[in-house]
C-alpha cells in the first residue's frame, strides 16, 4: 500500500474529535513500508491540541519474542512534545512492557510494530483501557470491529499500525494495555503482551494512606511507582523512580524496595484466567474512590487497583488464591531507613 | 430485520405482549411518595426446547433465559411464586437481598413461595438453585425511591445525575458458563430477549443502564473504550469482577460518549473465557452519516432456535451440560429424549449450519477445557498445523483469529471452570473432548438440510494435524465406534452377563466421502461385528503376592453422587475383598494410587475433583481427605523419603507433600514463569528420588524436574513436527536410565535417556492402514502389531518388559532390556477390553511379575505374565488369567453398590510396592512374601 499523507493525524488533535472516521483516516492508521521524514513526521504531530499545558506523545514499540518463548513489548521511541525521553525505558522487551506514564489532557500517537518471527505470521496490536480512542485505534481484528485488522504483521514488510489515543479528562488511573490479535480472537495477553499506561489526574495529587489516616499526595512527591501485573503463576514487576523517571524491570515476583517515610504508589492490574485476593500484610490502604480503608483486594483479569501509601516497615505482598499462593506468587516490600 | 422481531411475534400473542407490556409499565411507574409496594411474581420454570429451563411469567408466555426482570423500589415487598414444570427439583435464592433459603420445588408441578423486602438498592439475580445454570436465572433491579439511577462519566469526565425515565435502554446481561445471556428492556418497559452473546444495539450519546450478573464460577466484565463508575465511589472503571457463585453489578454509561460509534466489543477477560468464545458487540451508531443507524440488537443463537427436531429460521443452541458422570461427560441437556434416538448415547448433537454450541461445566467439580479433537476439513483454518514448538510453549497451533467463519480449531490454554459457546458453519461432523479428560467425549453433526443423510462431511481434520481423513476410512469410522461405546454404557463389556456384548449405534443415514449415504449402525456393524461372545473371567493359575487395588472409577454407589470405588481384589484367591467408596466425602472419579513405605496408606487422587484421599490399608477406612489442586491425576513417593508429588492435571504444577504430614508444602511449577500450563498427567519418580519426570499433555513435552530444587533439568517434546502428541503416562528404567512417554494421541511411544535427550520413537501404527484397517507387518519387524490411544506404559521392576495399554483394546509388549537386539521394539501383541488403560507391576508369588491391566469400558482385570518362563524372552508373553471387579457375597464394603458394577477401571496399585527403589523400603511383613531376586530386582544387574 501507498503511504497516504496524514493530515488527518493532524486534524484529529486539532479538533479533538475522536469521532472522525473517514475512509482517508483510516487507512493513515496502516502505513506499510516506508520511513516518514522525521521533521514532516514532527510537524505534522505538533499542530496546536487545543489543551494549554498538556502534552503530546509520540511513541513507537514492538513487539518481541523473549529467551524463555514469552512475547513482550519494547519501547522503541517515547518523545513528549519533542523531547526524546527513551532512555527511561529499558532497552529490551520486557514483562510488564513499557509503562506508558501520562496526564489527563495528553494526547497520544502510539506506532506498534511487530518483531515475533514465529511462522505463520501474526497480527500484534495494542488495546488500551480507559482512555479514548475512536474504533479505529481499538487494537482489534476486523471481525470485531468490522472496519479493519488493527495490527502489526511481523517486520520484514516495513508494516505497522498507529493508534491515537485522547488522554480526556475523567481518564486518570492506572490502565492496562495488551495485544488483543495474536493467534487467538482476542490476541495472547497471556504470553507476556501487557503493560501498564499510569495517567495522572490533571489535579496532580491522588489519594493515599499515612498508615491509619487518608491524605492527599502530590503526585510529584511520589518517590516509586510499583506496576505489578498478577499473572496466572506470578506477579511481574516493574519499578518507575518518582525523580529520574527511569523504568526498571523486575521481573517475576520480585523483592520491591523503598525508603521508610517515603510515598510509594502499587499499580495492581490482574491479567489471565484465575482470580485473586492480593495482600499486603500489615498495611491498610485507600479503596479506590472512597474513603474506606482496606486491607485486602479481589481482583480479577484486568480490572487494575491502584493506592499510594507511606512506606513504614517491610512485609511481604502476596496472593490469597489456594493454587496460586502454593506456586510462590508473592514478594517481599522491602523498607530500610529514613522515617517511619 | 432485526432477528429480535422474528423471534419474538410468532410465540407471543398480541394479548400476552400486551399483558407484558402493561405489567412492565406498571413496575417502572414511579410509586406514591413513602409509601412501599407489593410485588407478586409468578414464575413457572419450564423446560426449553433444547433441554434448558428457563423461566416464565405466567403460563401463555414464552419462557426466557435470562428469566423476566423485575424493577422494584426501595423498600418495596417481593412475593415470588414459582410452579416447577421441569423433570428436575429446583429452589429459589435472592442472594444479596435475602438469607432465605426456598425448600426446593419438586419437579413436574412443585410450587414454592417466597418473599423478601427489596432493602439495598441494585440489580440482584434471582436463581432456581440446583438449576441455574441451565437457564433458571433473572435478575431483580432494586431502584431508588427517588428515582435516581447510577451516575455516568461523560466525554469531558464529568460525572452525570440521571433518572430512570432518561434512559434510553437497559441490559440484563448473565455471565453464566462462558456464554451471555442477554434481554434488552425499551424505554417503554418492552423486555426482549436477546439470548446469546447478542450484538446490543444503541444511537450515540443514548443513556444505557447496564445489569451485568453472574452465576456459577466468576467472569469479569469489560467494555471496549467506555468507563463508568464503580457503584458507591467515584472509581472510574472498565472491568469489573463477579465473584463465583453469585454477583452483579449496574452502571450506566453514554453509549461512545468521547469515543464515537463503532462496534464495541464486550467480553469477560478471563483469557480461557475468551478462548471459550466469551464476547459480544456493543454496537454504537452514528446519528447521522454513513455509520447512521437505529441502535437496533440483533439476537443471538437461541434454545427456540434451529436444531434437529426444532425448525425455526434463527439460529439454534444446543446445549451440552459437562458432567462428573461416567459416559455422560458431554450430556446434551436434552439427552434424556433423544437417547432413544441416537443409540444409547446422550452426548450426540445435531444442528443446522449456523447454529450454535453451548457448553456449560454445571456437573462436574474441577476444570475442563472444551476442545475440538475432529472437525470436517473445511472448518479449519488452512493455515493451521505449524509445528508446535514443544517445550518452549510458543505456538499454541490456532491460526484461527482472523478467519471469520473457521470456527476450528476450537481450544482453551488453561483448563479452567466455566463452558465455551461456539458457531458451526460448515457441514460434517464435530468431536468435542477435555484435554485434562481425553475420554469426554461430545459430537455434534452439523447437517445440511438440503443433502440426503446427516452430514458426516467429505473428510475430517484431526488436532493432531491429520488433515484430510476420509469419513469413509477405518480410522474415522473406529474412532466413532470409540466414541458411541464411550458415552453410552449400554454399550460396554459386562463379564457377568451371559448374553453377548451387543453395541448399540443410531440407525441413521449418513451421508460420508463421495456423498455416498449409508446405514451408520450398518456400517459400523459391518465393520466392528456385534453380538460378541464374552468368555467369563479364568483367574491366573499362578496367584500373586498380597493384593491388587484397582481404581473401579465409574463404579456407582448408593451413599453418594459422585462414582467411583477402589476394587481391592486379594491375589492369593483373586476375588474381591473389598470395595472402598467413601460416601462420607463423595469421592469423585478415584483415578490413581500410591502407597506409603509401610504400605499402611495408600494416597487416592480424584481426577475430576481437586482433592487427595489417605486411606488406612488394612481397614480401607478414610484417614484424611485433603484439597491438592485442580484434577489431581497421579500420586506418588519419593522412594529416599516418602514425601508425595501429586500431579495436577487442571494446572501447572506438582503438589509436594512432606513424608508425615497432611498438608500441601508447595506446588512446584512444571514450566518457567509465563509459559503454557504443561498440566502433567501420569508422572514418575526416580529411583534415588532426585528427580520427577511429568508428562506435559497441554504442551506436548516431557518435563524433568530436580525435585529438592525444584528446577526445571529438561523438557523434551515428544511429538517431532505434528500438533496434539497428548504424552499421557511415563514408565522408567529401573535403575532412572531410560523413560518411556505414551502420546495418547499420536499412537506412538518417546523413549528418553536419562539426560533428556530422545532416544527412539515408536510408532504403535506402522503396521496399520488407516483408511482400509488393514493390519499387517508393514514396519518388517515380523509381528503385525497396533496401538490406538496408548495410555499407561510402565515398566516392569527387573527392568525386561514394558506393559502398554491401549484404549483402542490391546496391550503391547515393549522389550526394555538394555543391549537387546529388540530393545525398544514391539514383541508382542495381546488383546484387551474396549477403553483399555490402566497397568501397573505386581509380584508373582513364587518369583516373577504380574502385569494388571484395567478397561474403563469392561468390567474384568487382566492379568499379563510378561514372561512365563522366566528366560528373558518375552515371545511368551500372555494373558496369565482375567479376574472379575464386580463385588461377590464375601466382599467387605463401605457403600451399595449401585450401578456400572465394577467399571471403568483405571489407576491400579499391587500392595507390596514391588518396584526397584521402592521395594528395598518395605516392612519385614511384605518383604518376607517376596524371593529374593523380587526384593533386589535390578541391583545385580
Amino acid at each position: 500500500m501507498k503511504y497516504q499523507h496524514t493530515h488527518a493525524v493532524g486534524e484529529f488533535f486539532a479538533s479533538g474529535d475522536l469521532q472522525t472516521s473517514s475512509t482517508a483516516d483510516r487507512f493513515s492508521r496502516f502505513w506499510i513500508g516506508l520511513t516518514i521524514p522525521s521533521t514532516l513526521f514532527l510537524a505534522m504531530f505538533f499542530l496546536p491540541s487545543g489543551h494549554g499545558v498538556a502534552a503530546n506523545h509520540r511513541i513507537e514499540m514492538t513487539a518481541e519474542e523473549t529467551e524463555a518463548g514469552l512475547l513482550a513489548y519494547r519501547m522503541i521511541e517515547h518523545q513528549v512534545d519533542g523531547v526524546n525521553i527513551t532512555s527511561r525505558y529499558s532497552t529490551q522487551a520486557t514483562i510488564p512492557g513499557p509503562t506508558i506514564i501520562l496526564t489527563e489532557g495528553d494526547k497520544v500517537r502510539l506506532t506498534i510494530r511487530n518483531g515475533i518471527t514465529m511462522s505463520p505470521d501474526q497480527q500484534v496490536s495494542v488495546h488500551v483501557h480507559g482512555i479514548h480512542y475512536n474504533i479505529l485505534s481499538d487494537g482489534s481484528l476486523k471481525i470485531i470491529n468490522k472496519i479493519e485488522d488493527e495490527g502489526a504483521y511481523p517486520d520484514h514488510g516495513g508494516r505497522f499500525y498507529t493508534y491515537l489515543w485522547d488522554v480526556a479528562p475523567g481518564t486518570a488511573g492506572s490502565w492496562p494495555y495488551h495485544d488483543h490479535n495474536f493467534e487467538t480472537h482476542n490476541g495472547s495477553e497471556d504470553r507476556g503482551l501487557f503493560g501498564a499506561v499510569i495517567v495522572n489526574p490533571a489535579s496532580g495529587a491522588v489519594t493515599g494512606s499515612n498508615g491509619s489516616s487518608i491524605a492527599s499526595v502530590p503526585v510529584n512527591s511520589i518517590k516509586k511507582d510499583y506496576v505489578l501485573y498478577l499473572a496466572d503463576d506470578a506477579f511481574w514487576g516493574m519499578e518507575i523512580d518518582g525523580a529520574s523517571k527511569q523504568q526498571t524491570p523486575l521481573g517475576a515476583n520480585p523483592a520491591l524496595t523503598a525508603n521508610g517515610g517515603d510515598n510509594v504508589r502499587f499499580h495492581l492490574i490482574a491479567m489471565g484466567t484465575y482470580l485473586n485476593r492480593f495482600q499486603l500484610e500489615g498495611y491498610q490502604w485507600v479503596d479506590p474512590g472512597t474513603k474506606q480503608m482496606i486491607i485486602a483486594k479481589d481482583i480479577g483479569p484486568l480490572e487494575n487497583h491502584a493506592f499510594t501509601i507511606k512506606a513504614l516497615a517491610s512485609t511481604n505482598y502476596m496472593t490469597a488464591n489456594f493454587s496460586r499462593k502454593l506456586m510462590g506468587m508473592r514478594g517481599s516490600f522491602n523498607v530500610t531507613g529514613g522515617a517511619p | 430485520m432485526s432477528n429480535i422481531f422474528r423471534l419474538q411475534t410468532p410465540a407471543i400473542t398480541t394479548a400476552t405482549a400486551f399483558a407484558l407490556l402493561l405489567g412492565a409499565m406498571l413496575l417502572m411507574a414511579p410509586p406514591l411518595a413513602q409509601s412501599a409496594t407489593n410485588h407478586n411474581l409468578a414464575l413457572s420454570a419450564v423446560v426449553l426446547p433444547n433441554g434448558q429451563y428457563g423461566y416464565t411469567r405466567g403460563d401463555d408466555a414464552e419462557a426466557v433465559i435470562p428469566g423476566p426482570t423485575l424493577f422494584v423500589k426501595q423498600g418495596d415487598t417481593v412475593s415470588v411464586t414459582v410452579t416447577n414444570n421441569t423433570d428436575k427439583p429446583a429452589g429459589f435464592r435472592v442472594p444479596g437481598l435475602s438469607d432465605k433459603i426456598a425448600e426446593k420445588a419438586a419437579p413436574n408441578g412443585g410450587t414454592l413461595s417466597y418473599t423478601f423486602t427489596a432493602t439495598k438498592t441494585g440489580a440482584y439475580p434471582y436463581y432456581g438453585e440446583g438449576q441455574e445454570l441451565l437457564g433458571l436465572f433473572g435478575a431483580i433491579v432494586v431502584d431508588r425511591a427517588d428515582g435516581k439511577v447510577e451516575r455516568f462519566v461523560d466525554g469531558d469526565g464529568a460525572l452525570k445525575s440521571v433518572d430512570a425515565s432518561e434512559l434510553d435502554k437497559q441490559y440484563v446481561l448473565f455471565m453464566v458458563g462462558s456464554t451471555f445471556w442477554a434481554t434488552e428492556i425499551s424505554k417503554a418497559g418492552t423486555e426482549t430477549p436477546l439470548w446469546t452473546n447478542p450484538v446490543l444495539g444503541a444511537v450515540e450519546n443514548d443513556i444505557v443502564r447496564f445489569h451485568v450478573l453472574s452465576v456459577g464460577p466468576g467472569h469479569t466484565f469489560h467494555l471496549h473504550a467506555h468507563r463508568w463508575l464503580e457503584p458507591g465511589t467515584n472509581s472510574v472503571i472498565d472491568t469489573k469482577l463477579l465473584e463465583d457463585i453469585s454477583d452483579s453489578h449496574t452502571f450506566t454509561i453514554r453509549a461512545g460518549t468521547g469515543v464515537g460509534p463503532g462496534n464495541w466489543q464486550y467480553h469477560c477477560h478471563l483469557f480461557s473465557h475468551m478462548e471459550a468464545g466469551m464476547h459480544g458487540s456493543f454496537r454504537v451508531d452514528a446519528t447521522n452519516g454513513p455509520n447512521k443507524g437505529m441502535g437496533n440488537s440483533v439476537a443471538g443463537a437461541s434454545p427456540y432456535g434451529a436444531i434437529f427436531g426444532n425448525a425455526s429460521d434463527d439460529p439454534g443452541l444446543v446445549t451440552f451440560v459437562i458432567s462428573d458422570e461416567p459416559g455422560s461427560w458431554f450430556r446434551s441437556a436434552r439427552g434424556d429424549t433423544i437417547f432413544s434416538i441416537t443409540g444409547g448415547t446422550r452426548s450426540l448433537e445435531v444442528i443446522p449450519p449456523g447454529s450454535s454450541v453451548n457448553f456449560i461445566m454445571s456437573e462436574t467439580n474441577t476444570v475442563h477445557t472444551i476442545t475440538g479433537l475432529l472437525w470436517p476439513s473445511g472448518a479449519g483454518d488452512p493455515s493451521n498445523g505449524h509445528p508446535s514448538n514443544q517445550g518452549k510453549g510458543k505456538s499454541r497451533g490456532r491460526g484461527t483469529a482472523a478467519i471469520e467463519h473457521a470456527s476450528m480449531p476450537f481450544d482453551q490454554t488453561r483448563a479452567y471452570k466455566g463452558g465455551g459457546i461456539v458457531k458451526l458453519t460448515t457441514p460434517g461432523l464435530y468431536v468435542f473432548t477435555c484435554k485434562v479428560h481425553p475420554y469426554m467425549f461430545g459430537a455434534v453433526i452439523v447437517d445440511d438440510p438440503e443433502t440426503d443423510g446427516l452430514d458426516l462431511g467429505e473428510t475430517i481434520d484431526l488436532a493432531t494435524g491429520i488433515v484430510n481423513l476420509p469419513t469413509s476410512s477405518d480410522l474415522a469410522t473406529r474412532l466413532l465406534r470409540t466414541f458411541f461405546v464411550a458415552t453410552a454404557p449400554n454399550n460396554w463389556q459386562d463379564y457377568t452377563s451371559a448374553t453377548p456384548w451387543k453395541v448399540t449405534y443410531p440407525a441413521v443415514d449418513v451421508r460420508i466421502t463421495g456423498g455416498a449415504v449409508a446405514n451408520l449402525s450398518d456400517v459400523l456393524i459391518a465393520r466392528y461385528g456385534n453380538d460378541v461372545a464374552l468368555t467369563p473371567p479364568t483367574p491366573p493359575a499362578i496367584a500373586g503376592v498380597g493384593e491388587v487395588w484397582i481404581d473401579t472409577q465409574f463404579e456407582k454407589t448408593a451413599g453418594k453422587t459422585k462414582p467411583g470405588t477402589i476394587t481391592v481384589i486379594d491375589a492369593a484367591t483373586w476375588k474381591v475383598a473389598r470395595k472402598i467408596a467413601l460416601p462420607q466425602i463423595n469421592m469423585n472419579n478415584p483415578h490413581n494410587m500410591w502407597t506409603n513405605r509401610d504400605q499402611s496408606i495408600v494416597y487416592q487422587t480424584q481426577w475430576f475433583d481437586n482433592k487427595l484421599a489417605m486411606i488406612n490399608q488394612r481397614t480401607g477406612a478414610l484417614i484424611k481427605n485433603i484439597q491438592v489442586g485442580e484434577a489431581p491425576a497421579h500420586v506418588m513417593t519419593r522412594p529416599d523419603n516418602d514425601d508425595l508429588s501429586v500431579s495436577n492435571n487442571g494446572e501447572d504444577g506438582m503438589s509436594i507433600i512432606l513424608a508425615g504430614t497432611t498438608e500441601i508444602s508447595q506446588m512446584m511449577p512444571t514450566q518457567q514463569r509465563g509459559q503454557l500450563s504443561t498440566n502433567p498427567h501420569g508422572h514418575w519418580v526416580s529411583t534415588d528420588g532426585s528427580k520427577i519426570i511429568t508428562p506435559n499433555i497441554f504442551t506436548n513435552d516431557v518435563g524433568f524436574y530436580d525435585t529438592d530444587s525444584g528446577a526445571i533439568l529438561e523438557r523434551v517434546p515428544t511429538g517431532g513436527s505434528a500438533p496434539g502428541a497428548h504424552p499421557i503416562a511415563i514408565g522408567m528404567m529401573p535403575d532412572s536410565s531410560k523413560f518411556y512417554a505414551a502420546n495418547l494421541l499420536h499412537h506412538t511411544v518417546s523413549v528418553i535417556n536419562k539426560d533428556g535427550t530422545l532416544k527412539k520413537t515408536i510408532n504403535l501404527i506402522a503396521d496399520y492402514n488407516p483408511i482400509d484397517g488393514t493390519i499387517v507387518d508393514r514396519d518388517g519387524d515380523g509381528q503385525a502389531t497396533v496401538g490406538i490411544l496408548p495410555i499407561q506404559i510402565p515398566v516392569s521392576p527387573d527392568g525386561k518388559a514394558v506393559v502398554l495399554a491401549n484404549t483402542g483394546g490391546s496391550i503391547l509388549i515393549i522389550d526394555a532390556a538394555k543391549g537387546s537386539i529388540t530393545e525398544d521394539t514391539v514383541v508382542k501383541m495381546l488383546p484387551c477390553d474396549p477403553g483399555c488403560h490402566g497397568a501397573n507391576f505386581g509380584a508373582k508369588k513364587g518369583g516373577g511379575y504380574y502385569a494388571y491391566v484395567t478397561s474403563k469400558f469392561s468390567n474384568e482385570l487382566i492379568v499379563v505374565d510378561v514372561d512365563p518362563n522366566n528366560d528373558g524372552n518375552l515371545s511368551d508373553a500372555m494373558v496369565a488369567g482375567r479376574v472379575s471387579l464386580v463385588s461377590n457375597g464375601n466382599t467387605q464394603t463401605d457403600d451399595v453398590v449401585s450401578g456400572l458394577a465394577g467399571y471403568g477401571g483405571q489407576g491400579i496399585l499391587a500392595i507390596p510396592n514391588i518396584y526397584n527403589g521402592w521395594v528395598q523400603n518395605l516392612p519385614d511383613e511384605w518383604k518376607t512374601q517376596l524371593t529374593t531376586k523380587q526384593q533386589n530386582p535390578y541391583a545385580l544387574h
